[in-house]
């Protein structure tokens, strides 16, 4: 197996967004377009020098855009992948450059809420309990375990939420804008058990692009905006369950390990990290699995300030999916515009000090993890 | 009256339980459930290597809590739904009967048939209560 550290290095040199929003009215063209062409800016290439394309959900959803942005005869290919589309857009897009295959790739995702069907309603098989496939009900019973054999409490869940929401009050791309307390997060409405609405991300649409090319490109191209390069790539599907533990959160770590081994670093190395918090409880479940803090402790890293912004390694300084927003499609690439613009230094308020290092970390329902190392060279 | 989901359990012979039906596997030995005409999901024999093994829908309660928001349009609430052991090893999200007073981990509960309202029409429904109260 070729590891990415052996292939051709590959730089993001380009990313951009669209705002995620509630359901409205604009159009998932005017959205890519937006996304892709603040890409296309950062990088300060023109269209044309992409040779390909990879664009998370929507049927066919590329071309149609590229009617609008120049049809260059580019190669076009869709990508789906429930959740972590944008995530695998952009892993192929790394790869083909890696390859060699091409020099200039974009990833882009996009979506529409209630464009999608999902896979598991189709597969005619019954489940004792209605809510089997309902992933809220899987993280809140897990919630629930861990309140009972390890004293995580709401105001742990309450915390990531509040933590995350105020990240998002500080990014113009995020669907919330406004910064909550753990107090407004446990007073809003309970969904299961412990876990309220604000522990949870919200459904919404929106844009995100990132342009990844070679070395070569870069000299050719005349690059100035600083590369980050992609040290390391892997995703995996889940087993089957072992014991209590989610088998997403076994396949977390499985994944973060192979990255780690990929790009020749550990979890101490670290300095941000955007990951799959659709629910509050998953971001202290993955910051243990992920090696950021000791097994079982992981709300005492999120107490001690260790996932803060300016902490040991922050954790979804964009709002992550509660705060952020969550539109399916773009939402892998929206990590990598934030551990890009971390990495460049360029983050404004929400700027970890010093950011070298960077992971992206995705989930999609399944259930598939993905896992991206970013670092910027020094 | 139809049971709503006759692929995953049948009532017993005296209609105050229900049974499971998981499969066995002739190739591999493993247990599965549900049982589904797509074969092994372990080792992914045909499905003509899959018996049907019926389970007596006794199961271990691991942690259970209330759903208080509707999810799905058809999904009433305020539901207990849980986690639970319905043959070693072998857990699986399970619908209780009742308030969530009633419960505690590692409790015995049964599948039992619950008359519910679905599309109009009356059917048997599976519950989990706790074992001796069926």
């Amino acid at each position: 197996m070729i590891k990415l550290s052996e292939a051709r290095p590959v730089y993001v040199i380009g990313v951009g967004m669209h705002k995620y929003n509630f359901v409205s009215d604009v159009l998932y063209i005017d959205m890519g377009l937006t996304a892709m062409r603040a890409a296309l800016a950062d990088a300060g290439i023109p269209f044309p020098e992409v040779e390909s394309a990879f664009i998370g959900i929507g049927m066919a959803a590329g071309r149609i855009m590229f009617n609008h942005l120049g049809s260059t005869g580019l190669a076009c290919t869709q990508v789906e992948n429930a959740s972590a589309s944008g995530s695998s857009a952009f892993q192929m897009a790394v790869n083909e450059v890696a390859l060699g295959r091409r020099d200039v790739s974009i990833a882009v995702g996009v979506d529409k809420y209630g464009d999608q069907v999902r896979a598991v309603s189709k597969e005619a098989v019954n489940q004792l309990s209605d809510t089997a496939a309902i992933p809220l009900v899987k993280y809140a019973l897990m919630a629930e375990y861990l309140s009972k054999e390890k004293g995580l409490t709401g105001e742990d869940l309450a915390r990531v939420a509040a933590k995350n929401h105020t990240n998002a009050s500080q990014n113009r791309f995020a669907q919330f804008q406004k910064p909550r307390t753990v107090e407004q997060v446990l007073a809003a409405n309970t969904v299961a058990g412990t876990t309220t609405s604000l522990m949870c991300c919200p459904r919404g649409e929106g844009a995100a692009a990132a342009i990844v090319c070679s070395e070569a490109a870069i000299k050719r191209l005349g690059i100035s905006a600083e590369p980050i390069r992609v040290t390391a790539s892997a995703l995996q599907s889940e087993k089957p369950q072992i014991g209590r533990e989610i088998p997403s959160v076994t396949l977390a770590q499985e994944v973060t390990e192979k990255v780690y081994a990929e790009a020749g670093i550990t979890a101490d190395d670290l300095d941000c990290v955007e990951l799959h918090d659709a629910f509050a409880i998953e971001e202290i479940l993955y910051t243990e699995t992920f090696g950021l803090a000791p097994k079982g402790e992981g709300q005492h890293f999120l107490r001690d300030g260790g996932s803060a912004i300016g902490g040991r390694c922050c954790v979804n300084s964009s709002g992550g999916l509660i705060g952020q927003g969550h539109p399916l499609g773009p939402t892998g690439i929206g990590q990598i515009h934030e551990i890009v613009n971390q990495l460049r230094g360029r983050n404004g308020v929400r700027q970890q000090p010093d950011a070298k290092i960077g992971m992206a970390h995705m989930i999609g329902l399944g259930s598939i993890a993905i896992a991206h190392i970013l670092q910027k060279e020094v | 009256m139809e049971l709503e989901k006759p692929d995953l359990y049948r009532l017993s012979s005296d209609a105050k339980t229900l049974t499971l039906r998981a499969g066995r596997c002739a190739v591999c030995r493993g247990l599965s459930f549900p049982l589904t005409h797509y074969g092994c999901p372990r080792c992914g024999a045909e499905p003509v290597e899959v018996r049907e093994e019926t389970l007596d829908g006794r199961a271990t309660l691991l942690n259970f809590l209330t759903l208080h928001t509707r999810l799905t349009p058809t999904l009433p609430v305020p539901l207990v739904v849980g986690e639970a052991e319905i043959a070693p090893g072998m857990i699986q999200e399970i619908m209780l009967a009742g308030d969530q007073e009633q419960y505690h981990d590692k409790m015995v509960v049964q599948a039992v048939p619950v008359e519910i309202t679905k599309d109009d029409a009356q059917v048997i429904a599976c519950r989990f209560v706790p074992e001796g109260t069926a």
